[in-house]
């Protein structure tokens, strides 16, 4: 009983960071699925969901239900335990990291001193979901999807860590909360752009998102990986796309555009959660915006545009700032 | 590509040349070919730069007449080519000199059952696969035609049907032409 | 980016075989490919077809001419109107029956403003194959207005079954004259962002650059013809090679390049668009008055026997009738040339060694309509 006193607060803790992360991953999916859909329509010239609710506000909650009712199809000598495992392992991860990221100065889950490390390493096994979902489904299109995601991800992480790394040589910390105070005058992204350019680049490939989007490139693979997939299971891996890309712009707020500062509002220490949503939600504008503008490249392009300018460029970078960092 | 060379050539390999009137028929050449001479002949027109724009069988009597047209990128010659197939509906192949041939063949063996010998894929393309034999452009007894009955009359009694109408249009004519000069 | 066939030739083992279609995102209806590969490399491609075929040459042969007209329609949903130019043209050969010059000015606008509707579905539907989804959105923005112009004077929107043997079946008004002045304005000042887009995208550039190239001797052993084989510096085009209607008195050019890749076919079709707005302006400024419609033309239209052809550029390339008549009203042999068929039958030797993406790009450029094809 000693004990169980001793560690309640920290379970406490546990278990209102577990449900915040969740309410972040499902209301993020929430607003991105519904603001994609709107702004992917009014790119196009047309006004996107209209019906269900003021301007079609409740159109995602429908849809949930829609796809919640549906039922799971399991293709004809499918790899049944590792179809059904694949949706939940892309999902599943994208909680822990959540826990490291600081919102505000208060609002963390867990400060730990190897936070970058967490969320890199948990970042990672959503390519295994997509992998084992590509593999098991029995059609040859989610194999393409698969390999393709694998290439290309494993790929694009090289980049995106260099120029991570970059940072990291300036602040000497990996912990988070440690780099955001690090920005205290002036932010990475005045002293590190080139860094900030490679890293944007590496996570609209890293989300599996256009023009990068090729393990689901659908006038080629009709749907990559997840062609098979229906309903909930079909949903898991959306949620867990939308969720990845608000962990790395959630990153990539933190690195470079200096966390949750700003113009300092009534309790900072709280209210600087806002600062910091609106800086990751204007990088996912961003995402959105050049997925539907651009088309899609060709695989042997892109993974040449990594290994022949992002990872000799962020490279050269990481020397040009350990130089400078030894230097200063 | 000069026209009377190509002619010369032509009646090397084929049995008649008839010049046609472009205006009525759309094409300035029919020629009728024996069967073996098909090859020869789409070799030749190939070297000439004319290029396949049909191939095609039509049920006739005596037998199915395979069509082949012809023109060319540059001048303006359309030429119809035609040759008989023989007792067991077979023919020399073309798809190894116009490569464009091949579906064409494929589609005349599904519709009429032609054979085109030394095909290099003769598989249904159209129909379906057990349907090879159902040969669906066959003229039925009663329907089907000598090949005297849908060759083109010669001139001297006038088709009915033109003589009906060409006043008309010749009335039509000056009107149209008025109003382009006020216009 | 293709890949050495010879350097594979000895890998055999190691291919397999996608089956991409009859339901594919990018083979644009029923048609089927058999592709076998080497990893993401098309080494061998095996198109079947035959999914939707309706056999038009069939219900032809059993009935009269002139009610064949409307088949004409459905076997190119996007140039129905130069499918019913092409059969018009024939049966008037054929029948000697003349045409009111009005007639003929009003076929030639429609079938342009068809042309160029066809042309910008292709581009929207290309891009999309490319991965790029809005510009399909702009360019059926503009398509609509000439669907909603079509629309007022034939009656239909895709099918249309507007032209009759000796003219057309109704008089256009001055609606239409005003609402398709105000069209041409109106794509005039939208070209440039069409242009912006190819021009100005360097990943569009890479993926059409130096993909699916074609020659002229190429398309002559497959028949390939329309704006490929512009592509390839070939100006052959039916309006000016065989001139029929009142064409030969247009000002227009025949826009060409010399690459032959896909790039070279997607300039081809642009400026194409902008020469049939020419000549949809200049028959506009010419048009003459009176009748739409030959007085006194058979109910039954009886051709005499013998064989007739005639040809005509649809959107995709050139378009054959021949018919052999045995001088009864019912055809005793209709044989339809579409391009598609001849395009299409390029594919296997065009995409070899190829790349699944510049499959899709190169097959793309092709633009196939499949009902032309399983006509």
């Amino acid at each position: 009983m000693e004990i169980f006193y001793s560690i309640l607060p920290d379970l406490i803790r546990m278990v209102v960071c577990a449900v915040c992360g969740a309410a972040i991953v499902f209301g993020n999916a929430l607003v991105m699925g519904y603001a994609e859909r709107k702004l992917a329509g009014h790119i196009m010239l047309r006004p996107g969901p209209m019906e269900v609710g003021f301007h079609g506000v409740y159109q995602l909650v429908v849809d949930g239900l829609k796809l919640m009712g549906k039922q799971l199809v399991v293709p004809k000598n499918a790899d049944r335990p590792l179809f059904m495992l694949a949706p939940l392992l892309a999902f599943a991860p994208v909680f822990v990291p959540l826990l490291v990221i600081p919102f505000s100065d208060k609002i963390q889950g867990f400060d730990l001193d190897i936070g970058l490390l967490v969320i890199l390493a948990l970042a990672s096994i959503n390519l295994l979901a997509i992998l084992i979902g590509g593999w098991s489904s029995n059609n040859k299109y989610s194999l393409f999807g698969a390999f393709r995601a694998v290439s290309q991800n494993v790929a694009y992480e090289i980049p995106m860590l260099l120029s991570l790394l970059s940072i990291i040589f300036m602040t000497n910390t990996f912990s988070l909360k440690g780099v955001v105070a690090a920005q205290s005058p002036v932010w990475f992204i005045v002293i590190q752009p080139l860094a900030f350019l490679i890293y944007l680049v590496a996570i609209v490939a890293e989300t599996n998102r256009a023009p990068f989007d090729l393990p689901e490139a659908e006038s080629e693979l009709t749907a990559g990986f997840h062609t098979e997939y229906a309903g909930m299971s079909f949903s898991l891996f959306v949620l867990g796309e939308y969720a990845n890309m608000f962990i790395v712009c959630s990153v990539a707020t933190v690195f470079f555009l200096g966390g949750s500062s700003g113009i300092p509002l009534p309790y900072f220490e709280y209210s600087g959660i806002i600062w910091f949503l609106l800086k990751v939600y204007l990088l996912m504008f961003f995402l959105i915006w050049i997925r539907w503008t651009y088309p899609r490249t060709r695989f042997d392009q892109l993974m040449n545009f990594c290994w022949k300018y992002l990872i000799p460029f962020s490279l050269v970078n990481l020397i040009i700032t350990v130089v400078m960092v030894k230097l200063l | 590509m000069d026209i009377n060379q190509v002619k010369k050539q032509w009646q090397t390999l084929s049995t008649t040349i008839e010049d046609i009137d472009y205006a009525v028929s759309g094409h300035d050449y029919n020629i009728c070919l024996e069967r073996d001479k098909v090859r020869d002949f789409a070799t030749l027109m190939l070297e000439e730069g004319f290029y396949l724009v049909d191939l095609m069988a039509v049920h006739v009597t005596p037998a199915i007449e395979v069509v082949y047209q012809f023109a060319h990128f540059e001048t303006r010659c359309r030429v119809l080519a035609r040759a008989f197939v023989d007792d067991n509906s077979e023919i020399a192949t073309i798809a190894d000199i116009y490569q464009g041939a091949n579906w064409h063949e494929r589609e005349a063996r599904d519709l009429h059952g032609v054979v085109f010998v030394d095909h290099p894929y003769l598989f249904p393309l159209i129909l379906a696969e057990e349907d090879v034999d159902l040969k669906p452009l066959l003229k039925k007894e009663g329907t089907l035609k000598d090949i005297d009955a849908v060759r083109r009359k010669p001139p001297e009694p006038a088709p009915e049907p033109k003589t009906k109408v060409k006043p008309e249009g010749a009335e039509a004519k000056p009107e149209a032409a008025k109003s382009q000069e006020q216009s | 980016m293709a890949m050495d066939v010879e350097t594979l030739e000895d890998s055999r083992h190691h291919r397999y075989v996608l089956n991409m279609g009859p339901q594919h995102p990018s083979t644009h209806g029923v048609l089927r490919i058999l592709l076998e590969l080497e990893g993401e490399y098309a080494m061998e491609l095996l198109p079947v077809l035959g999914y939707g075929h309706r056999c038009h040459e069939k219900i032809a042969e059993h009935k009269p001419v002139k009610s064949f007209m409307p088949n004409t329609a459905r076997m190119d949903y996007l140039g129905a109107l130069i499918y019913n130019h092409g059969y018009a043209h024939l049966l008037e050969k054929a029948a000697g029956v003349e045409v009111p010059e009005r007639a003929e000015y009003i076929r030639v606008i429609t079938s342009e403003l068809n042309r160029i509707q066809s042309h910008l579905l292709w581009y929207g539907a290309y891009l999309l194959d490319l991965g790029a989804f809005t510009p399909i959105m702009y360019a059926f923005d503009d398509r609509e207005h000439i669907l909603d112009i079509l629309e007022d004077v034939t009656g239909s929107r895709l099918t249309y079954c507007y032209f009759r043997v000796g003219g057309v079946s109704k008089d256009i008004d001055d609606k239409f004259v005003t609402s398709t002045r105000a069209f041409i304005k109106r794509l005039r000042s939208r070209f440039p962002m069409y242009e912006d887009l190819v021009n100005g995208n360097i990943i569009l550039q890479k993926r059409l650059n130096d993909v699916g190239e074609l020659t002229p001797q190429l398309c002559a052993r497959y028949g390939v013809t329309g704006p490929l084989l512009r592509g390839t510096g070939v100006d052959y085009d039916m309006r000016r090679a065989e001139p029929y209607s009142i064409y030969p008195q247009f000002d227009f050019e025949i826009p060409t390049e010399t690459k032959g890749d896909c790039m070279a076919s997607f300039l081809v079709r642009f400026r194409e668009m902008e020469q049939s707005l020419r000549i949809i302006e200049q028959a506009l400024d010419g048009l003459p008055e009176g009748p739409v419609m030959a007085a006194k033309v058979p109910k039954k239209l009886k051709i005499p026997a013998g064989d007739y052809n005639a040809s005509v550029e649809a959107p995709r390339g050139e378009l054959s009738y021949y018919l052999v008549s045995d001088g009864s009203d019912v055809p005793y042999r209709l044989k339809v040339r579409t391009p598609s068929y001849s395009n299409l039958s390029v594919v296997p030797e065009m995409c070899q060694g190829m790349l699944l993406s510049d499959v899709v790009s190169a097959m793309g450029a092709l633009d196939l309509v499949i009902p032309e094809i399983d006509r």
